[in-house]
């Protein structure tokens, strides 16, 4: 072949018309050629068998909710302040941590979370990680007797007020508690009779659809009754009819004996 | 009256999602048989066709129109094609089917088509994908590009960074080599030629 390029060109249809003047005008006169071009075209016969698998496709490109979107979606006002209020109750709690403490060797006021320290100096203790502050206000000769007692006074009326507080909230924690209670009892009543009237509903249904499949039931027993009555009335007729028939036959065939 | 490829593009740019999935839906099946071809094995032709359109929904922004989107899309098949290629260190296997199911073939034929027609071209399409499989990288994609996606000789050209001239070498080159290969491996194949001889 002289110019394969050229070649390949006609064989794709994709050249200009000068060119395919050109190689029709070669083409003529080049046996060659022509054999390769129509081997070349045979090939391109074999190519079109040689067909991909059809998977099943369907990409789509989805955009991602961002994570910002998300967490608007369940933030509202009210779980924000409910966060902010328990986060200020846990930071109140962990500082005012207070316990107050009388004994033998007099009262003794402690914040913070460690365990007490044996030692009684009124130092800084430290504990492992955490930091106690212990206060120890003994009555010791330093302290007059007057504000002893003026301390031991406020302390009592503390404690006092403490107990109040805490048999209020023990009344009003009993309170709730039979509340809770009666609500319990009331959604169980409740229940109850909504089961019961559930019952009572679905025994009515059953009845009914027992009642509509016996009706049902009898009626296709009728019409297969009137059924095989009609068979039986048509069968009979033609074995009446067959045994004329025989009987006409042997008849015959006896007159022309 | 369906849009065209670069009305979708240009929406596609200014953030609607749906015009660029209505251009994956118009695409995704020639992108996958390009890179089914290109590497022969449908489950990672299905990754390549997919990383596909996450690249180009990705670098959206970066493509000027210079060229057809389609091209764009090509051209980026076959990089992830050539990297794979690359990563596996292998040539593409030719994926056989292990048996004619003459269900599947029956409902693929024409109306005028014999089964035993049809199971014939089966086989012949196997014994091209063994052959094609056999060609270089270059001379395959070439007869791909032009042979199932009706590329211009100047888009292959462009694709594969290669003068007109080259294309049109591999073209013949890996033509010829088929011929030859077909000849050998095709049940019952005849060349034109050898046929006129024979009869």
């Amino acid at each position: 072949m002289c110019n394969h390029e050229l070649l390949v060109s006609y064989l794709y249809d994709d050249l200009s018309d000068r060119d395919r003047a050109a190689i029709e005008l070669h083409l003529r006169g080049c046996a060659a050629c022509r054999e390769e071009l129509e081997a070349l075209r045979s090939v391109r016969v074999d190519l079109s068998t040689w067909a991909p698998p059809l998977p099943e496709l369907g990409f789509r490109i989805v955009r991602k909710q961002p994570a910002r979107e998300a967490w608007r979606a369940w933030w509202t006002p009210a779980a924000g302040l409910a966060a902010a209020a328990v986060l200020v109750l846990a930071a109140a709690a962990s500082i005012a941590h207070i316990e107050v403490r009388r004994g033998p060797d007099g009262m003794t006021i402690r914040t913070g979370w460690s365990a007490a320290p044996a030692r009684s100096d009124g130092s800084l203790a430290e504990t492992g990680s955490s930091v106690a502050r212990d206060v120890h206000l003994s009555s010791a000769p330093a302290i007059d007797a007057d504000t002893a007692k003026e301390i031991l006074r406020r302390v009592d009326a503390l404690e006092a007020s403490m107990r109040g507080v805490s048999a209020v909230r023990n009344a009003s924690t009993l309170s709730a508690r039979s509340a809770d209670a009666e609500i319990i009892r009331r959604v169980r009543e409740m229940l109850s009779q909504s089961e019961t009237k559930q019952e009572g509903e679905l025994a009515l249904r059953l009845a009914q659809v027992i009642r509509d499949v016996n009706a049902q039931r009898n009626a296709d027993l009728a019409r297969i009754q009137q059924g095989l009555g009609r068979i039986d009335a048509i069968t009979t007729a033609e074995a009446a009819a067959h045994r004329d028939l025989a009987n006409y036959v042997f008849t015959a065939a006896g007159k022309q004996k | 009256m369906a849009s065209t490829d670069e009305e979708l593009v240009a929406r596609s740019m200014g953030g609607d999602l749906d015009s660029f999935n209505q251009l994956v839906l118009r695409w995704e099946r020639p992108i996958y048989a390009l890179a089914y071809r290109v590497i022969g094995r449908e489950e990672d032709a299905r990754d390549v066709c997919q990383e596909t359109f996450l690249r180009a929904f990705r670098a959206l922004s970066g493509f000027k129109g210079q060229a057809k989107f389609s091209s764009w899309l090509y051209r980026i098949t076959l990089n992830l094609c050539r990297d794979w290629i690359r990563r596996e260190r292998r040539q593409p296997i030719a994926q056989a089917p292990e048996g004619v199911d003459l269900i599947d073939l029956a409902s693929e034929s024409t109306p005028s088509e014999s089964i035993e027609d049809l199971v014939a071209r089966k086989e012949i399409g196997q014994a091209v994908a063994r052959a094609m499989a056999e060609l270089p990288e270059e001379q395959r994609t070439a007869i791909i590009l032009k042979e199932y996606h009706g590329l211009t000789f100047q888009e292959i050209a462009d694709m594969q960074d290669c003068p007109l001239s080259t294309v049109k070498t591999r073209l013949y080159q890996g033509l010829t080599v088929l011929r030859r290969q077909l000849e050998r491996d095709k049940p019952g194949f005849m060349d034109p030629v050898r046929r006129r001889h024979h009869v």
